[in-house]
């Protein structure tokens, strides 16, 4: 039974939380003088801050449903809105250290980062269309902004245009797909819309519907073939925003891509699944195609990228390709696997962002070719970026490793061998690029000798976030047992 | 009348937006054809909340679509004109800093 | 219903979609975004139609008053305005025509063959006291959502559309190499 209004604010302090940090923004900061100074950097990460505090504390036994059916409090929100606070927390630490962003007006950057954060709340939470609908567009509409962030730049208008263009497109292809949906069976709450298609067999429109929402959430994700905009979006958008992009609204996509497949075309049989497939339409067999194009698309192209953002971009295209392969075997095992990938994938990937900051900081160059000699001009910041591109690899003893071997395992298990064959050559072809950008970095002569400089805190941050990364590969038991603890959908 | 009617104008209102947006190569035809779009999903969402369900929760839906297409809207074109005055064009391919 | 009604509602379909065609087809970004206003009027007639009265003037307020007239703002501001002709070039007509009307042909089956669970009797009845009523009550918290939502998206326009500041501008146009 959903609780009402009222009973439900209680429940609702992370959002509140970070909905308050937004409005102080705008009164303090956005109408203010001091537009430029780094106080909006500090009150965002307090809320924030506070927000991951609130989550933590937040008692997700037994599940509910709050605001009158809008959203659901279960282990699978809860999972994912510390997930994500986390990856926005790590990214306004790397907006301060930007030297793209410093001079610019810092205020709105922060109102539209914590918009987005905001909008990943409810879009891991929602179980009702509108809600669902209203959190995509929270996520996309100050996406579109902040990645237009450099206003005089014409790269990054180029990619905010792009994004928008792309965005639209599929949240309108989405909505439409909506439509058909709530006209099957009268009513916008997706566990109902689930129980309602249980019972009917109208192949043919549900096939369509499913199709278009896919097409929206795919987007969101970045999966082939709806990823056109993400390389463009990811070089273009400046470095902080890409690594958001990059790591937060891609978790959130799966999400709540999960929760709504898993809700209204499957059924569970417990709690935490197994999932029976109850339409009529074989969806796992669409994304399984999906997921092996995605992978493919993404190690392919990423081959021949002579820029490391656009590299890195289609990088985490492959990525949400090996991800998607936990989604489309309906048990409990393969989402664990894909919350446990998230989880690693976070660290490794901001990191390597995150080197490509301070470098560009430096060099004021994203060119792979600009990278040579610098594990003789910094050290520290050379190691830690072959430390994260290792571990994006998946070779042993990284992080992202054991996060493949969850995958895999579960796709073995499953009988889905071609699927694994598919991943493991993908692998293969991921090591040369990868272990490229390492090459120049350690057996090529600089151009330049001068040492780059990293200051003190940057380093700290870069420990922080290579120390889970490589820890994730020897001890990740704790962290297994979260996401297994988190596969929890709220049914009702 | 009948429903069927109604789908099948919001069928075409949909493809008509889909080929705009296919077509087009300026941002703004392009945002044109996005708009076609999210009226077709209003025009099916307020026939089937008035002949399939007991609430008038596609009413609502189409309520908040129209919000979201007016906030879209107004940020696309801000972008728009953003890209226009750094690059002198709103075309979706000749804008090509960016590609590879 | 039938007579006059039905003869209205014909007109208003052939209106919308009829338009919604010019949108698509129209050489001339102006004249798109003139037709692209008579559809946005005829799906305003057909909520009429549907007993979405708050609906029909939500949508002639919104969308043919606002979004219609941001469009043809950012038309105008695009095209230099000494430009004799406002073009609006297309590409690859053949295979998109193909597409859609193929998918035209899917949708319309579709829609019209699947057995949707409509209910018995149609009432028609002002909408508006019910919407108000729903929004503060099961759909507070979208509502409440909407309006962060348009807050974000206000500063961000606002923010794109004011002038470069004196200083930070020369940082700004440095490109990446």
């Amino acid at each position: 039974m959903p609780l009402g209004n009222l009973a439900s604010v209680s429940r609702f302090l992370p959002e509140l939380a970070v909905t308050a940090t937004i409005l102080l923004l705008v009164a303090v900061h956005v109408v203010g003088k001091n537009r430029q100074s780094s106080a909006s950097a500090l009150l965002s990460l307090a809320g924030v801050g506070a927000a991951l505090l609130l989550t933590a504390l937040q008692p997700s036994m037994p599940a509910v449903s709050l605001f009158e059916g809008m959203v659901a409090l279960d282990g699978f929100a809860v999972f994912f809105k510390a997930l994500t606070a986390l990856a926005t927390i790590v990214v306004i630490f790397m907006s301060m250290d930007s030297a793209e962003l410093s001079g610019k007006s810092q205020a709105e950057y922060y109102v539209f980062l914590l918009s987005v954060l905001l909008g990943m709340f409810l879009l891991s939470s929602a179980t009702d269309l509108v809600m669902l609908y209203l959190s995509l567009e929270l996520v996309s509409i100050p996406s579109y902004l902040l990645a237009g962030y450099l206003k005089g730049r014409k790269s990054s208008n180029e990619a905010s245009m792009k994004y928008v263009v792309y965005g639209a497109t599929a949240s309108g292809v989405m909505i439409y797909g909506f439509s058909l949906l709530y006209g099957l069976t009268g009513t916008t709450q997706i566990a109902e819309i689930g129980r309602a298609l249980a019972t009917g067999k109208a192949a043919l429109p549900l096939f369509l519907a499913a199709v278009m929402v896919a097409v929206g959430f795919g987007y969101k994700i970045a999966a082939v073939p709806f990823h056109m905009w993400s390389p463009d979006v990811y070089e273009g958008a400046p470095t902080p925003v890409t690594a958001f992009l990059s790591v937060g609204p891609k978790a959130a996509g799966f999400a709540v891509l999960v929760r709504f497949f898993y809700t209204v075309f499957a059924s569970p049989d417990g709690a935490g699944g197994p999932w029976t497939l109850s339409s009529p339409v074989d969806w796992t067999l669409l994304f399984a195609v999906l997921s092996a194009a995605t992978m493919t698309v993404g190690n392919l192209v990423a081959v021949n990228q002579k820029n490391v953002k656009r590299l890195l971009a289609y990088s985490s295209i492959a990525h949400a390709g090996y991800m998607l392969m936990g989604f489309v075997l309906l048990t409990p095992a393969g989402i664990q696997a894909i919350l446990f990938y998230l989880v690693v994938y976070l660290f490794m990937n901001l990191g390597a962002f995150y080197v490509v900051i301070l470098v560009a900081n430096g060099t004021r160059s994203e060119d792979i070719s600009d990278y040579a000699g610098l594990g003789s001009r910094a050290p520290f910041a050379a190691v830690s970026l072959a430390i994260f591109l290792f571990a994006l690899t998946g070779i042993p003893p990284f992080s992202g490793f054991i996060g493949k071997v969850y995958l895999f395992a579960e796709v073995i298990n499953r009988g889905v061998y071609w699927l694994a064959v598919v991943a493991a050559l993908n692998s293969v072809v991921s090591l040369y690029y990868y272990a490229r950008i390492v090459k120049v970095m350690f057996l090529e002569e600089p151009a330049e000798k001068a040492e780059l400089a990293v200051p003190a805190f940057p380093r700290a941050l870069l420990c922080l976030l290579a120390v889970p990364t490589l820890l994730l590969g020897v001890y990740w038991e704790p962290v297994i047992r979260v996401a297994a603890n988190s596969v929890r959908l709220l049914a009702f | 009348m009948g429903m069927d009617k109604l789908l099948v104008i919001g069928a075409a209102l949909f493809c008509c937006g889909l080929y705009t947006i296919l077509t087009r190569r300026n941002a703004v035809a392009v945002l044109m054809g996005v708009e076609l779009i999210l009226n077709a999903a209003n025009v099916n969402f307020v026939a089937f909340s008035h002949y399939v369900s007991r609430v008038i929760g596609g009413q609502i839906f189409a309520v908040f679509v129209i919000v979201l297409a007016a906030a879209e809207a107004a940020v696309a074109l801000a972008i728009f004109l953003r890209l226009y005055a750094t690059t002198g064009t709103v075309e979706v391919d000749t804008a090509d800093e960016l590609k590879g | 219903m039938n007579g006059p009604a039905d003869l209205i509602f014909y007109i208003l379909a052939a209106l919308t979609v009829g338009s919604a065609i010019l949108v698509a087809i129209l050489p001339n970004i102006v004249y798109s975004a003139i037709a692209l206003l008579f559809a946005f009027a005829g799906v305003a007639g057909l909520y009429v139609f549907l007993s979405a009265d708050f609906l029909a003037a939500t949508q002639v307020l919104v969308y043919v008053g606002g979004i219609l007239i941001l469009i043809l703002f950012a038309v105008f501001l695009s095209h230099r305005i000494s430009d004799v002709k406002l073009s609006n070039p297309a590409r690859f007509h053949w295979q998109a025509a193909f597409i859609c009307l193929s998918l035209f042909g899917v949708l319309s089956y579709t829609v019209v063959s699947t057995s949707f669970p409509v209910k018995p009797g149609t009432v028609y009845q002002p909408s508006t006291a019910e919407i108000g009523e729903l929004l503060m009550t099961r759909y507070l918290l979208p509502f409440e959502v909407a309006s962060v939502l348009l807050l974000a998206a206000l500063i961000g326009a606002a923010l794109l559309s004011r002038p470069e500041g004196r200083k930070g501008t020369s940082s700004d146009m440095e490109e990446p190499k």
